[in-house]
């Protein structure tokens, strides 16, 4: 059965469609959870505010039970659906950058515009920034092209990686996740803030 | 407590909006058969400039020819720009139906606006430089990736959050 | 408190989902060995055939992504083969050494012989195994030879697609070495009535990333 637009129930043009109504469900649910505030998003690495952690564990565990189950009932093939390339080197120094460029600036692209959207204008200037930034790639590629491109690693998941099965994996992760929702709740005490 | 409340009341609790990102989430992948994505958006926009402003330099700069090579059709005909456009619009529906809409500088009162605006830039400038380089940002990278148990989600993922953990100390000033 | 319940709700119910799916095999009925009720179901639908006019776009195109395979006798081989076709014969075609050629997900395997038979052997066998990416040439070398080396001229009543596709026959056919081969008639099993063209479902991971 799926993915719909691999296995062909909706077309090329179809998919554009419905990418904008996914767009619209994801700013909707981005906005109020809260993720277009930075305060609130930069609130996460002092522990006053855990929203961020709670949402994207939240987030990611979900649709990763929903991907197993419906693999196993067989409305999904795996196989299909896109997963990142692995390239070692460029995927840790571009999370390094990023994660610079989270606390410096308290957004990442996604939440940016949904800020945007409510008239930040912090946000703004954060895209405006993203430009300058991803210009500056795209220009200077041939100087980094060689890092971007090293240490190849295929399209391994994580569990093949690691020698378990998909499921196991599923369930570290989930155990992890909610030891990481009872700290974030009690960092959340200790670090009180004022609303804001 | 009663801060709580009110908070709790004027955004989603994050464990229902955790659920319902997940649920965007996995339409993405059952409908199209990847995950969402938000920087992507940015570069169709920048190489469709370049193509239009400077088209000469679009063929011969290294980067745009392996795009055009890589992808067919115009750059922003591509899932990621009508993803971005939805979110937009989804954002200020949510923004709009709380009573949020409203233009202004979002700081800490510690801090003038001038001040966050100049980090905001240079925050905008790194991350979108690492979104690149690393093959997509907090959400096309790390939070899909999760979700497809994708190795390189899980390495951004421990690597953005991570670094910004270790940095936040030196950036006290801007946050608390 | 309402905050602390959604969490408790939430753990409630992803833990235990998380224990099913630990505790249930996964579903791996695409990824690997298929089962004879999904071969007879591939079998059916017939989408591993790939008419020779799609191959000699290929050829012509020099397409990277085609792996012609010719299946028959080195003997065979040595006096006709297609262009850059490779030779793996039928008994070998499960040999170690040809695995990295069968198994794979970068280029397009066309297995061919003279007829069909033998090439529709060779991908019965691999895709048995659950290797992806391997094709038989429809009609085999002597419905090449037909439709590609000597197409027949159409009417001048015919339409006008019919035409084009005569024109790229006879280009294509010089192209790759001239008409003058004849069908040969080693093969008992070429079915004399037109193979019916059909459309492959696109079967490539989708696209993505930032």
């Amino acid at each position: 059965m799926g993915p719909f637009v691999i296995t062909e129930i909706i077309s090329e043009n179809t998919n554009f469609l419905l990418a904008f109504v996914i767009g619209i469900g994801f700013g909707f649910v981005l906005e109020s959870s809260g993720f277009s505030s930075s305060r609130k998003l930069a609130g996460m690495f002092y522990g006053y505010d855990t929203t961020v952690l709670k949402v994207f564990f939240t987030a990611a565990i979900t649709a990763m039970l929903g991907l197993l189950f419906f693999s196993l009932f067989g409305w999904i093939d795996l196989s299909l659906i896109y997963i990142n390339p692995t390239f070692l080197w460029s995927t840790i120094i571009g999370g390094v950058i990023m994660g610079a460029g989270f606390i410096i600036g308290g957004f990442c692209p996604g939440t940016a515009f949904c800020a945007l959207s409510i008239g930040k204008i912090d946000a703004l200037a954060f895209v405006g920034g993203l430009f300058i930034g991803i210009f500056a790639f795209t220009e200077g590629y041939p100087l980094i092209e060689e890092l971007y491109k090293a240490e190849y690693l295929g399209i391994p998941t994580i569990n093949e990686s690691l020698g378990l099965s998909r499921g196991v994996f599923a369930l570290i992760l989930i155990v992890v996740a909610v030891a990481m929702f009872w700290i974030g709740e009690w960092a959340e005490k200790k670090f009180p803030r004022e609303e804001y | 407590m009663n801060t709580q409340k009110d908070k709790s009341k004027k955004y989603l609790n994050p464990y229902v909006g955790g659920v319902l990102l997940g649920l965007v989430l996995l339409a993405a992948y059952m409908i199209s058969g990847r995950g969402l994505g938000a920087s992507g958006a940015l570069k169709s926009a920048i190489v469709a400039s370049v193509e239009t402003v400077a088209p000469s330099h679009a063929e011969n700069a290294a980067f745009y020819k392996e795009y055009a090579e890589t992808h067919s059709g115009s750059p922003l005909k591509s899932w990621l720009v009508f993803e971005m456009l939805g979110v937009l619009i989804g954002g200020f529906l949510s923004g709009a139906l709380a009573g949020r809409l409203k233009w202004k500088v979002e700081h800490n009162p510690k801090i003038t606006s001038k001040t966050r605006i100049v980090f905001a830039v240079l925050g905008g400038i790194l991350f979108g430089f690492g979104a690149q380089l690393g093959r997509g940002c907090t959400s096309g990278s790390a939070l899909s990736g999760m979700a497809s148990l994708s190795l390189s989600g899980f390495i951004s993922m421990a690597f953005i959050f991570g670094t910004a953990f270790m940095l936040a100390y030196f950036f006290r000033k801007l946050w608390i | 408190m309402n905050k602390l319940k959604a969490r408790v709700i939430l753990s409630m119910i992803i833990v235990p989902l998380g224990l099913i799916i630990a505790a249930i095999p996964e579903n791996k009925t695409k990824q690997y060995k298929l089962d004879s009720q999904q071969m007879l179901n591939e079998m059916v639908e017939g989408n591993q055939f790939i008419v020779p006019d799609e191959v000699a776009h290929m050829l012509v195109q020099k397409d990277p992504s085609l792996q012609l395979i010719d299946v028959r006798s080195a003997d065979e081989f040595d006096k006709f083969h297609l262009p850059g076709a490779i030779n793996i014969p039928l008994n070998s075609i499960l040999a170690e050494e040809w695995e990295d050629y069968v198994n794979q997900d970068v280029k397009m395997n066309v297995f061919y012989s003279n007829g069909v038979t033998k090439g529709n052997e060779a991908w019965m066998l691999t895709r048995k195994l659950g290797y992806e990416n391997n094709y038989v040439l429809q009609g085999g070398l002597n419905y090449w030879a037909e439709t590609i080396m000597n197409p027949e001229a159409p009417k001048n009543t015919v339409a006008d697609d019919e035409l084009a596709k005569y024109n790229f026959r006879m280009a294509a056919g010089n192209a790759l070495g001239g008409g003058k081969l004849q069908a040969s008639n080693t093969s008992t099993n070429t079915k004399k009535k037109k193979p019916i063209i059909k459309k492959r479902p696109k079967k490539k991971r989708a696209a993505g990333g930032c």
